[in-house]
C-alpha cells in the first residue's frame, strides 16, 4: 500500500519535474501569495509584474527572446522555500520576481541567493531583505525605515509648518498593528522621533484582528495626542476612523504608513468624510503630478484596460516601475547569469522623477535601490493626492481629520 | 585467555543473530524498504524542488508522529502542540544568535526548555477532557505567540528572527540541500523508533488503557497523571528537535509561522487521515497529504484563489465521515495480513508464565481495617460509621439490600472516592499500616478490585487487557504477555484469547474482570459482584477460582447477590443496610438474625412468620 | 473616572456582540455535546449574506435579520444532519475535526468567491453615537445590547414553557432517559444545532454595520466566544451572557490599563486558570471536565 502510494507519488514528481521548456524563451519566477489573507494584495503587486513583461513582450521581450513567466504561490515562509525551491530548480527560472509580504521575501531570497539566482524585490519593506550581506537580492522600493523616517521627518516638514506651529510643541502618538510590517515601522519611527527630538508621549501596539480600538483611542485622548502616527492593514485602520470619530477625538493630524490607508476600499467603508485629511506615506499613487511620474497615467490606462478596474493601490505601479528597471538590466546584461547581472543592475543609474513612481535608480553594494523614496498623500474629497515634496503635489496639504 | 576471547565475542554474534532474525520479519523489511524510499526518492531525482518536498514531509510526518503519542496514544487531543516546535527553533535560533552555539547543541537546550514547559502545561490541563484539553492548548499557544511579539527586544517580534547563514555541518546550514534531508530523515527515523517503541512497551499499554478508562486503568495500578506527562514530555521533546532543525532549514523566525495554529491543526489532521494512536498512521497521512497540497497549489492555487484550500477542507470532512479509522485504522490489518504472507521469520511463540509464588502471612492476622467511615452525597449519607476487619486468608462476604452503599464501600477501600470522614488502613509486607493517597497506590499495595459495571478495554484484545494488569508486576512486554496468559488459563479464557473485549458476552467479561485484577497480582481481591449475569454452570467455576485464589494466600472481599454462592463460600458475612453494618459473623447466624431478615424482606414479614 | 466608565460602557456593549454568538455556541455544546470550530464561519457565511442582501435588495442589515435566522437555522440544521449527527458515537476527535474541516472548506470558499477585498455594509443612522451623560455608546451597540437581553429572555421562555424546549432540556440533560421517554433525540439535535447557528444568523445582522465582512472575519471573534463559554460554565445561556460582558468588559479594560496588545494574553490567561482551577465555569452552572 504505503510502497504504491510512493511510487505512484514519485512517478507524478519526476514527471512534474521534467522541464518544457518553451524555444528561446526567457523563464522568470513571480513569487507572490496568491492565496491566504495576504492574497489581494499580493495579487495587486503581481498585476504590476504582469503589465510590465507583457510591455516588454509587445516591444520585442528581451533582446528578442520573449518572457515567459512561472507563478509560484506561498502562503507561508515554508511554501515561500519550497516555491523558491521549486523556480529555481524545476522551471529553471533566469531571475525570480516578487514578493510584497517581508518574511515570504525573507526566506524565499534566503533560497535564491544560495542557489545562486538573482532575486527581484520589488515590494517588501522589512530592511534585513537587503542587509544580510547577500549577492544576489536587489530591491526597487523604498524600506520601513525609509518609510518611518520619511514619516517623522514629515511631521516637522510638512504638517507643522501647515499648522502653524512648531514641531517640537506638537504632541506625537505611534499606534501600529503588531505583526511584522507595524513592528518594524513602528521600530524605526520611534528611533527617528528620538534623534530629531519630537515629543513622542505614546506608542500602542495592538492586534490587527482587534475587534474594538476604543481602549487605543482613549489612551490617546488621555494623553493629549496632536498627531498619531498609524501602522495598520485595512481592517483595523477602517475600525480606528469609526471608532475615532464615535469618541470625539480629534487629533490636528492622523499619518498612516501605506497598508490600509492607501486602498480605495478603506475609504470608502470609513466614508470619505469622515477620511478627509488624512496623510499617508506610500509606495506612490495615482492621484501624483505626472510631471514628477512620468508614465504614471498611461500606466492606469493600460491597467484599466486589462484587468477592467481601476488599480485597488499603489503596489502595482510599485512593481510596474521597479519590473521596468530591472527588465531594462537584463536586456543590458551580456547574458543572463547571476554575475552578468549583477554587473548590469550595479550600473543602473535613472535620476529621480523620470518612471512612474517618481522614483530613481541606483543600487548600493547590498543591492537596495538609493533613489526610491516614499511620497506624503492625503485624503481630500475621496482622493488620495500627493501633497508632498512639492514637486510631486498636486494639491495643497490640509490640516484636521473629518470634514467640517 | 581463550575463554576470555569466546566470551567478549559471544555476545556480539548473538546480538547480530537476533538482529538478523528482526530483519528477517517481513513486516520490518517491507517498513524499512518503503521508509528507505523517502531517501531513495530525492536522491535518484536530484531536483532540490522534490528535496525541497521530502524535507517537508519527514518534518511534517516526524511532527504528526510526535504528536501521535499525545494525542493518540494518550488520547488527549493537543491543538497547541507547534508550542514546542516554537521553542525548539526559537531556543536554538537566540543561542546561536547571542552565544554561538551551535544548533547540535541548542536543539537539545530546546528539547529541555519544551519538556519543561509540557510539564507545565499538561499538569494542570490534564484533568481536562477532549474539547477542553484541546481548547487549552490552543490557549496555551495563543498567549505564547502573543508574548513572543510582544517582547520583541528578546525574541525579534513579529520583525522575525534571522539565522546568520554560516554555511557547513557544524552550522546545520548547507548549500547542498540533499544535507537537510540526511538530517530531517535521521530525526523522523529516531521518532519513529520512539513512536514504535512506546506503542509496544508497558508505557504503550498504560496509554492505551488510560484513554480507554481511566477507572479500569487506576484500578490496574496505573497513574493516569503519570503515564500522561510521560507522553506530552517525549512528544514535546521531539517535537521541539524538528523545530530547532525547521528554523535552521527556514533561517527566518517569526511568531506567526512559528506558533502557527493552522499547522498545529494540521499535524494532528495527518495522524487522523493516516490513522490515530497507530505507528505509521502519521506517515502515511503525510505522505499522502503534503505532496498533493504542494502539487495542488502549483494547479490550482494560481487558477483561482482558495481552490485549494476549499478542497482540502472537504477532504477532511468526507475523511473524517468515511475513514474514521484513518488510512492505518482501516486498511492497516489487510495489508498487514497481505505482508504476512511473505517469505520470513515469524513472532517467537507464547510463553507461559509458571505458577505463582505463595502469599506469605499468618492467616488471621489482620490485613485491611476500616474505621468509622462516612461519606456524604449531599445529604444522603451512603456509609455510616463502617468499621470492617478484614483478616488474611478469609474470603468475606459482604451483602445487602440494593443502594446499602456496598459499592460505596467498596469504592473507599479502593481509593475511588475520599471517605468524609474516617479511615482506611492497609497493612503493607512488612506489616505497618498505612493509608493510600490515589487508587492506583491502593493497587500497587496490593488491593485489587473488579467493578460492578465492567469496565473492559473495549478496543483491545482479551490477552491485552490482562496484560494492562500483569503490567503492575512485569516491566517488559514478554513478561507480562506470559503472565497474562496464565491468568487467561486460570480463569477460563484462553480460548478467546485474541478476540477483541468489545465483541465478547457478559459471562466472559465478568472474568475478564477478574482476570484483568489477578494479573496485578493482589494480596487482597474486592470482588464486586463477579457472579451476576452468569449461568449455573459459570456460576460454580467462579466459586471454585475463588477458592483456588484463595489458596494461594489471597484475601477475598466479595459484594454479592446470588445468596447460595455466597453463603457457601464465605467465611465470614458482612451485613450492610442504609450504609450502616447491621450485622457480621458466621454466614449461618447471619441468616437468621431478625434485623437481617427485616432489611431484605422488611418488618411486615418478619412479623407474619413470628421470628 | 470619566475614562473607566467609558471603558466600562464600552465593554458591556461589545459583550453584548460577544453575548449573542456565545449563547449559540452554548446551545450547540450543551445540548449535542459537539464543540463547534466551525461557529465563527457561519457568522462570516451570514455577514456575506447581509451583505448581498444590502447590496441587491438594499434591505437595511436589521431587516435582513429574520431571512439571516431562517437561513443559518437551515445551515446549522443542515451541517447537524449531514455531518455531525454520522459522527455522533464517534472519537470525539473526530468531531472536532469534522468541524475543523468545515471551517476550513468555509474560509476557504468565501476567498474563491468573493475574494480577499473587504465589504462593507451600509447602514444609515446606526453607527450614530447617542451621548448619555458625556459618555458615548452608538445606536447600534444599544440594538445589540436590547437584542442579547431579548434573546436570552426569549430562549429561556422557550426552554421553559414550550414542549419542544422541555424535550431539548430533558436530551441535554440524559440523552438515553429522553429517548426512552419517547423524545426523537436526532431531531432534537438537529433543532438544537439550528438553533444555536440562528443565534450567529441574529449575530451577523447585528454586527454588519460595524465591521466589514472578509473570510476570516469569524476567526476574529470564534476564539473569545470560546473563552466566554468557558467562563460561563459550557453548558448555560446566562453563564455565557454573564461570561460575555466580563470578557467584554476585561477586553476593554485590560487594553487601556495594561496594553492592547496584551488583552488576549489576559483573557486568554482567565480562560486557562478557569478551565484548570474551576472548570464548572465562573458561576458553577456547568461541569467542564465531562
Amino acid at each position: 500500500m504505503k510502497v504504491l502510494i510512493k511510487a505512484a507519488l514519485a512517478a507524478g514528481l519526476a514527471l512534474s519535474a521534467a522541464p518544457s521548456f518553451a524555444q528561446d524563451a526567457v523563464r522568470i519566477g513571480a513569487l507572490y501569495p496568491f492565496s491566504g489573507g495576504l492574497a489581494l494584495l499580493g495579487d495587486e503587486s503581481f498585476r504590476g509584474l504582469e503589465l510590465a513583461i507583457e510591455e516588454r513582450n509587445a516591444a520585442g521581450g528581451l533582446n528578442g527572446r520573449k518572457i515567459e513567466m512561472v507563478r509560484g504561490d506561498a502562503v507561508d515562509p515554508n511554501q515561500a522555500v519550497g516555491e523558491a525551491r521549486r523556480l529555481t530548480s524545476v522551471d529553471k527560472v533566469s531571475v525570480i520576481f516578487g514578493t510584497y509580504s517581508s518574511s515570504l521575501s525573507l526566506a524565499a531570497t534566503q533560497v535564491a541567493e544560495l542557489a545562486g539566482v538573482p532575486y527581484f524585490e520589488l515590494g517588501a519593506i522589512s530592511d534585513p531583505i537587503t542587509e544580510r550581506g547577500f549577492k544576489n537580492v536587489y530591491r526597487t522600493n523604498p524600506t520601513a525605515r525609509i518609510f518611518a523616517n520619511r514619516m517623522v521627518d514629515a511631521v516637522a516638514e510638512a504638517v507643522a509648518p501647515a499648522l502653524g506651529t512648531d514641531a517640537k510643541s506638537l504632541k506625537v502618538a505611534i499606534i501600529h498593528e503588531d505583526s511584522l510590517y507595524g513592528q518594524t515601522v513602528a521600530g524605526y519611527q520611534q528611533a527617528r522621533a528620538k534623534e530629531v527630538g519630537l515629543n513622542l508621549v505614546e506608542t500602542l501596539p495592538y492586534s490587527a484582528k482587534s475587534v474594538d480600538l476604543t481602549p487605543v483611542i482613549l489612551r490617546l485622548k488621555s494623553a493629549g495626542a496632536d498627531v498619531v502616527l498609524q501602522t495598520s492593514y485595512q481592517n483595523d485602520t477602517v475600525l480606528f476612523f469609526r471608532q475615532m470619530k464615535e469618541q470625539g477625538f480629534k487629533p490636528k493630524a492622523v499619518m498612516g504608513a501605506g497598508g490600509g490607508y492607501s486602498l480605495r476600499d478603506t475609504m470608502q467603508a470609513v466614508g470619505p468624510e469622515n477620511m478627509e485629511g488624512a496623510l499617508n506615506v506610500d509606495f506612490t499613487q495615482y492621484r501624483t503630478n505626472p510631471k514628477a511620474a512620468p508614465g504614471i497615467e498611461e500606466f492606469v490606462k493600460k491597467y484599466e484596460a486589462k484587468y477592467g478596474t481601476a488599480p485597488r493601490s499603489g503596489h502595482s505601479l510599485a512593481n510596474y516601475m521597479g519590473a521596468k528597471v530591472l527588465l531594462d538590466a537584463m536586456a543590458a546584461a551580456k547574458d543572463l547569469t547571476a554575475p552578468a547581472i549583477r554587473e548590469a543592475v550595479m550600473a543602473v543609474d535613472v535620476t529621480e522623477g523620470t518612471t512612474a513612481t517618481g522614483w530613481g535608480a541606483k543600487f548600493n553594494e547590498a543591492g537596495q535601490n538609493e533613489r526610491a523614496t516614499p511620497f506624503l498623500m492625503q485624503w481630500q474629497g475621496g482622493e488620495l493626492v500627493t501633497v508632498f515634496p512639492a514637486d510631486a503635489a498636486v494639491a495643497e496639504i490640509k490640516t484636521g481629520i473629518g470634514a467640517e | 585467555m581463550t575463554v576470555r576471547v569466546s566470551l567478549s565475542e559471544a555476545p556480539p554474534a548473538g546480538r547480530l543473530a537476533a538482529l538478523m532474525a528482526w530483519l528477517g520479519n517481513p513486516r520490518v523489511y517491507t517498513s524499512l524498504a518503503a521508509l528507505s524510499l523517502i531517501l531513495v526518492i530525492p536522491i535518484v531525482v536530484d531536483s532540490p524542488f522534490i528535496v525541497h518536498v521530502f524535507v517537508t514531509i519527514c518534518v511534517f510526518a516526524g511532527l504528526s508522529t510526535a504528536w501521535n503519542i499525545v494525542g493518540g496514544y494518550a488520547g488527549q487531543l493537543s491543538l497547541g502542540h507547534m508550542v514546542f516546535y516554537g521553542i525548539g527553533a526559537y531556543t536554538t535560533a537566540l543561542l546561536i544568535q547571542h552565544f554561538g552555539l551551535t544548533p547540535w547543541l541548542g536543539m537539545w537546550v530546546g528539547a529541555a526548555v519544551s519538556v519543561a514547559v509540557s510539564v507545565f502545561i499538561g499538569y494542570p490541563c490534564f484533568r481536562l477532557r477532549g474539547p477542553f484539553f484541546a481548547l487549552a492548548t490552543i490557549a496555551f499557544l495563543e498567549v505564547v505567540r502573543l508574548l513572543a511579539i510582544h517582547f520583541h527586544g528578546f525574541t525579534g517580534g513579529s520583525a522575525g528572527l534571522i539565522v546568520p547563514l554560516k554555511l557547513g555541518w557544524a552550522w546545520m546550514i548547507f548549500q547542498d540541500k540533499i544535507n537537510y534531508l540526511y538530517i530531517a530523515f535521521g530525526l523522523l527515523l529516531a521518532t519513529l523508533a520512539v513512536s514504535y517503541a512506546i506503542r509496544t512497551s508497558r508505557l504503550g499499554y498504560c496509554l492505551t488503557a488510560v484513554r480507554e478508562r481511566e477507572d479500569a486503568a487506576s484500578a490496574a495500578g496505573i497513574s493516569n497523571t503519570d503515564v500522561k506527562l510521560k507522553a506530552v514530555m517525549i512528544s514535546a521533546g521531539l517535537t521541539s528537535l524538528f523545530g530547532s532543525f525547521h528554523a535552521m532549514y527556514l533561517t527566518f523566525l517569526e511568531p506567526e509561522t512559528m506558533f502557527s495554529l493552522a499547522n498545529s491543526v494540521s499535524i494532528a489532521m495527518f495522524a487522523l487521515i493516516g490513522g490515530l494512536g497507530t505507528v505509521a498512521g502519521p506517515l502515511l497521512g503525510t505522505v499522502l497529504v503534503v505532496p498533493i497540497a504542494e502539487l495542488a497549489r502549483g494547479w490550482l492555487g494560481a487558477s483561482a484563489n482558495g481552490l485549494h484550500g476549499f478542497v482540502y477542507g472537504v477532504v477532511l470532512v468526507l475523511i473524517t465521515l468515511t475513514l474514521p479509522g484513518g488510512l492505518a485504522g482501516t486498511f492497516g490489518p489487510r495489508v498487514t495480513a497481505l505482508i504476512d504472507r511473505l517469505p520470513g521469520r515469524r513472532v517467537a511463540p507464547d510463553r507461559e508464565a509458571p505458577a505463582l509464588r505463595h502469599i506469605e502471612g499468618t492467616p488471621g492476622e489482620p490485613v485491611l481495617e476500616t474505621r468509622d467511615l462516612v461519606m456524604k452525597f449531599g445529604g444522603l449519607t451512603a456509609t455510616d460509621h463502617v468499621s470492617i476487619t478484614l483478616r488474611r486468608g478469609e474470603i468475606l462476604g459482604v451483602i445487602g439490600p440494593n443502594g446499602a452503599g456496598k459499592t460505596t464501600l467498596f469504592n473507599q477501600i479502593s481509593g475511588f472516592l475520599k471517605p468524609t470522614s474516617g479511615t482506611v488502613v492497609i497493612y503493607d509486607a512488612e506489616g505497618r499500616p498505612v493509608t493510600p493517597a490515589r487508587a492506583d497506590e491502593y493497587a500497587r499495595l496490593g488491593v485489587g478490585r473488579t467493578f460492578q459495571i465492567v469496565q473492559p478495554f473495549g478496543k483491545l484484545t482479551v490477552i491485552e487487557n490482562i496484560m494492562i494488569g500483569a503490567f503492575m508486576r512485569h516491566t517488559s512486554v514478554d513478561d507480562a504477555r506470559a503472565a497474562a496468559l496464565r491468568i487467561a488459563r486460570l480463569v477460563g479464557l484462553l480460548h478467546v484469547k485474541d478476540v477483541e473485549a468489545r465483541n465478547l458476552p457478559i459471562g466472559d467479561l465478568k472474568r475478564l474482570e477478574v482476570a484483568r485484577t489477578l494479573a496485578t497480582e493482589p494480596s487482597i481481591l474486592l470482588l464486586d459482584e463477579v457472579m451476576a449475569g452468569q449461568n449455573q454452570t459459570d456460576t460454580q467455576k467462579m466459586v471454585e477460582l475463588i477458592r483456588t485464589i484463595r489458596d494461594t494466600g489471597v484475601t477475598v472481599i466479595a459484594i454479592e447477590h446470588n445468596m447460595q454462592a455466597i453463603m457457601s463460600l464465605s467465611d465470614r458475612i458482612v451485613v450492610i443496610d442504609s450504609g450502616k453494618v447491621i450485622a457480621q459473623g458466621d454466614p449461618r447466624e447471619v441468616v437468621r438474625n431478625r434485623r437481617v431478615i427485616e432489611a431484605y424482606l422488611g418488618e411486615d414479614f418478619v412479623d407474619a412468620q413470628g421470628l | 473616572m470619566d475614562v473607566l466608565v467609558q471603558l466600562i460602557l464600552n465593554g458591556i456593549m461589545l459583550g453584548s456582540m460577544y453575548a449573542i454568538i456565545s449563547v449559540g455556541l452554548t446551545l450547540i455544546f450543551g445540548i449535542v455535546r459537539v464543540v463547534n470550530f466551525a461557529h465563527g464561519e457561519f457568522l462570516m457565511v451570514g455577514m456575506y449574506a447581509v451583505y448581498l442582501l444590502s447590496l441587491h435588495l438594499g434591505l437595511h442589515p436589521y431587516v435582513s435579520a429574520v431571512p439571516m435566522v431562517l437561513m443559518l437555522f437551515a445551515v446549522g440544521a443542515l451541517v447537524q444532519r449531514f455531518i455531525i449527527q454520522p459522527l455522533l458515537g464517534a472519537d470525539e476527535h473526530i468531531q472536532i475535526f469534522a468541524t475543523v474541516g468545515l471551517s476550513t472548506a468555509l474560509i476557504n470558499l468565501a476567498l474563491l468567491v468573493f475574494g480577499a477585498d473587504l465589504y462593507s455594509v451600509q447602514a444609515p443612522g446606526v453607527r450614530q453615537p447617542l451621548s448619555i451623560g458625556g459618555y458615548t455608546v452608538l445606536h447600534a451597540q444599544v440594538v445589540m445590547l436590547a437584542s442579547a437581553l431579548v434573546l436570552v429572555a426569549g430562549l429561556h421562555l422557550f426552554m421553559q414553557r414550550t414542549p419542544l424546549g422541555r424535550a431539548i432540556r430533558a436530551t441535554a440533560q440524559n440523552r438515553n432517559a429522553a429517548q426512552l421517554m419517547g423524545v426523537r433525540v436526532d431531531r432534537i439535535y438537529v433543532i438544537a444545532f439550528g438553533l444555536g447557528a440562528a443565534c450567529v444568523g441574529l449575530a451577523s445582522a447585528l454586527i454588519s454595520p460595524l465591521f466589514p465582512v472578509t473570510p476570516t472575519i469569524g476567526t476574529y471573534f470564534v476564539l473569545t466566544a470560546f473563552v466566554v463559554v468557558v467562563l460561563g460554565g459550557m453548558r448555560s445561556m446566562y453563564g455565557a451572557f454573564l461570561g460575555a460582558m466580563i470578557i467584554g468588559i476585561v477586553d476593554s479594560l485590560s487594553g487601556y490599563y495594561i496594553a492592547p496588545d496584551l488583552k488576549e494574553v489576559v483573557y486568554f490567561a482567565i480562560f486557562i486558570l478557569i478551565l484548570i482551577f474551576k472548570p464548572t465555569g465562573l458561576f458553577g452552572f456547568g461541569r467542564g471536565t465531562e
